[in-house]
């Protein structure tokens, strides 16, 4: 406990002493960890939205004007013995027609001086919570083959793509958050590097008199966690302002888009595990740099 | 105490600092190493700190031989010798207190223990009055009594001093040396590295003189005059 108390008191001594290099490597790890922090905020939420339209996904059947009674009893048939479908609207021409004005008043008056309906009948179909994509892919393949069938659009397709997207979008960001960590942890131990150098004749005294090695290394492996520390506060906390201003600025677009949800901060494992991860981090950093101090110790 | 058997220090640039030096420096003794400057003193102080190994022969103090030892050992060993150094080598950040308890400190000392053993050093280099001050408020010569009693607090078994008074008067030398001299009489081996043959003649102690890495006199007669 002594130990740890003399660590922590001369770790604070030298930051301070070098406070400017101290706050570059702040600096780095914070834009390292925002960064990371970032993605996976945005990942979250993404994933979130993606989830909310998969659960209301669904599919729907569009008919040819000259499709028969008996091809939309077999398409019935098909849907009910499926498995995957939770429940099933048709929608005729007419009511096709209605939706459309209802949606879009303004081409209202246009969509009523055609001479013809335009607009197919449809059977909208509710899937069942959880439902195999695989499978819903087969029954809307199976579907399309129907005589009498116009077209199936199965809105999971391009949530798939978007969902691709996102784990792209993902992957490079850990990517760049990764560089971003190697470029802080590189920071780190240059600047508690610099810091031994500051301290050379007292760890040299230090080895002389016999002091342990984790007694010499100690307060450097300190410093750098200190840092980590900073870094990894400032970013959760600058993150956090982010959230805030991107909720309040955002926020009801979300939730027209995600079914009422809205934007989420990092749950609190996550954050505690960034946390976690901002001090390894420096602990790393100060771990290199303190190998400097073995060897002013073996020349000692 | 302290015994080299046949001990070489080669350089790299392949000159000898030490050459085939063996002798022997009883419990409890004082002794002057001495000789011009290269003669091999600074090295066989800092091959008897286990700062550098020998390139060849022995040497052991206490029964062990610093060849032999493994990092660990070699702290161990750090924390029953003293040194001093002829340019103090105190902390400049640190006051006198804290410079003289720095060594208690770093060997995880209870806090009890490093104030007490800082103040009785302290009291007994005469410097208890100036705890707080910075070695830059300090004379040289009460910059090396602090130096003496970073050495002495933590009750090492041998002093070893590099030109102690290299940067000081002749008076305050001799104060210094009376300090050295107090510290043998309770029982610690003192090993002096000086090329200040006057100084030895008016401490009157043995001195081994040293030239080319090789021992080419060793003066009897001082010790002789010290016990008379």
């Amino acid at each position: 406990m002594q130990g740890l108390k003399y660590f922590v008191r001369e770790a604070m001594i030298s930051l301070w002493r070098g406070r400017r290099a101290a706050l570059l490597s702040v600096a780095t790890i914070a834009a390292a960890v925002f960064v990371l922090g970032g993605f996976l905020l945005m990942g979250a939420n993404l994933d979130r939205l993606v989830a909310r339209w998969s659960a209301a996904a669904e599919f729907s059947v569009y008919w040819r004007d000259e499709a028969t009674r008996a091809q939309q009893d077999a398409v019935d048939r098909i849907l009910a013995g499926s498995g995957v479908v939770a429940g099933r609207e048709p929608v005729s021409k007419e009511g096709a027609l209605q939706r459309f004005k209802r949606d879009f008043p303004a081409l209202a008056v246009a969509a009523g001086s055609l001479e013809r309906n335009p607009l197919p009948a449809s059977v909208e179909v509710r899937l069942r919570p959880g439902a195999d994509p695989d499978a819903v892919s087969q029954l809307a393949a199976q579907i399309a083959k129907v005589q009498g069938v116009a077209d199936v659009r199965y809105d999971r397709q391009w949530i798939e793509r978007v969902l691709s997207v996102v784990v792209l979008a993902r992957g490079l960001g850990i990517l760049l958050a990764a560089v971003l960590i190697v470029a802080a942890c590189l920071t780190v131990a240059n600047v508690v590097r610099l810091a031994l150098f500051a301290r050379l004749d007292e760890v040299r005294i230090m080895a002389l008199v016999g002091a342990p090695m984790s007694y010499i290394r100690g307060p450097f492996v300190v410093e750098g966690i200190l840092q980590g520390g900073l870094g990894t506060a400032m970013a959760v906390i600058l993150l956090y302002v982010g959230f805030l201003a991107a909720r309040a600025r955002y926020g009801d677009a979300m939730a027209s888009l995600g079914g009422g949800g809205t934007f989420v901060f990092l749950p609190i494992g996550l954050t505690a595990l960034l946390v976690l991860g901002g001090l390894a981090l420096g602990c790393v950093g100060g771990m290199v740099a303190a190998r400097g101090a073995r060897g002013v110790a073996a020349e000692s | 105490m302290v015994e080299t058997f046949h001990l070489s220090k080669l350089y790299s640039r392949g000159v000898y600092a030490l050459r085939d030096l063996s002798f022997k420096v009883d419990k409890g003794e004082f002794v002057f190493l001495t000789g011009p400057s290269g003669a091999g003193k600074t090295t066989l102080l800092r091959l008897l700190l286990r700062e550098i190994l020998p390139s060849e022969g022995e040497i052991i103090v206490a029964g062990r031989n610093l060849a032999r030892m493994s990092a660990n050992q070699v702290q161990t060993y750090r924390r029953s010798v003293g040194f001093v150094f002829q340019d103090f080598k105190l902390i400049p950040r640190m006051t006198v207190l804290e410079n003289v308890a720095f060594v208690p400190r770093v060997l995880g000392a209870p806090v009890a223990t490093q104030r007490r053993k800082t103040f009785q050093v302290l009291k007994w280099v005469g410097l208890q009055h100036r705890i707080n001050a910075y070695p830059f408020e300090l004379s040289g010569g009460e910059q090396q009594r602090i130096a003496i009693a970073r050495a002495l607090v933590n009750d090492p078994m041998l002093i070893l001093a590099d030109e102690p008074t290299g940067n000081l008067d002749p008076d305050l030398s001799l104060e210094i040396m009376n300090l050295f001299r107090e510290i043998n009489a309770r029982g610690t081996s003192v090993i002096v590295a000086t090329h200040d043959r006057e100084l030895i003649r008016r401490v009157g102690r043995r001195a081994v003189t040293l030239d080319h890495g090789s021992v080419v006199e060793i003066d009897e007669h001082a010790a002789v005059d010290a016990r008379a």
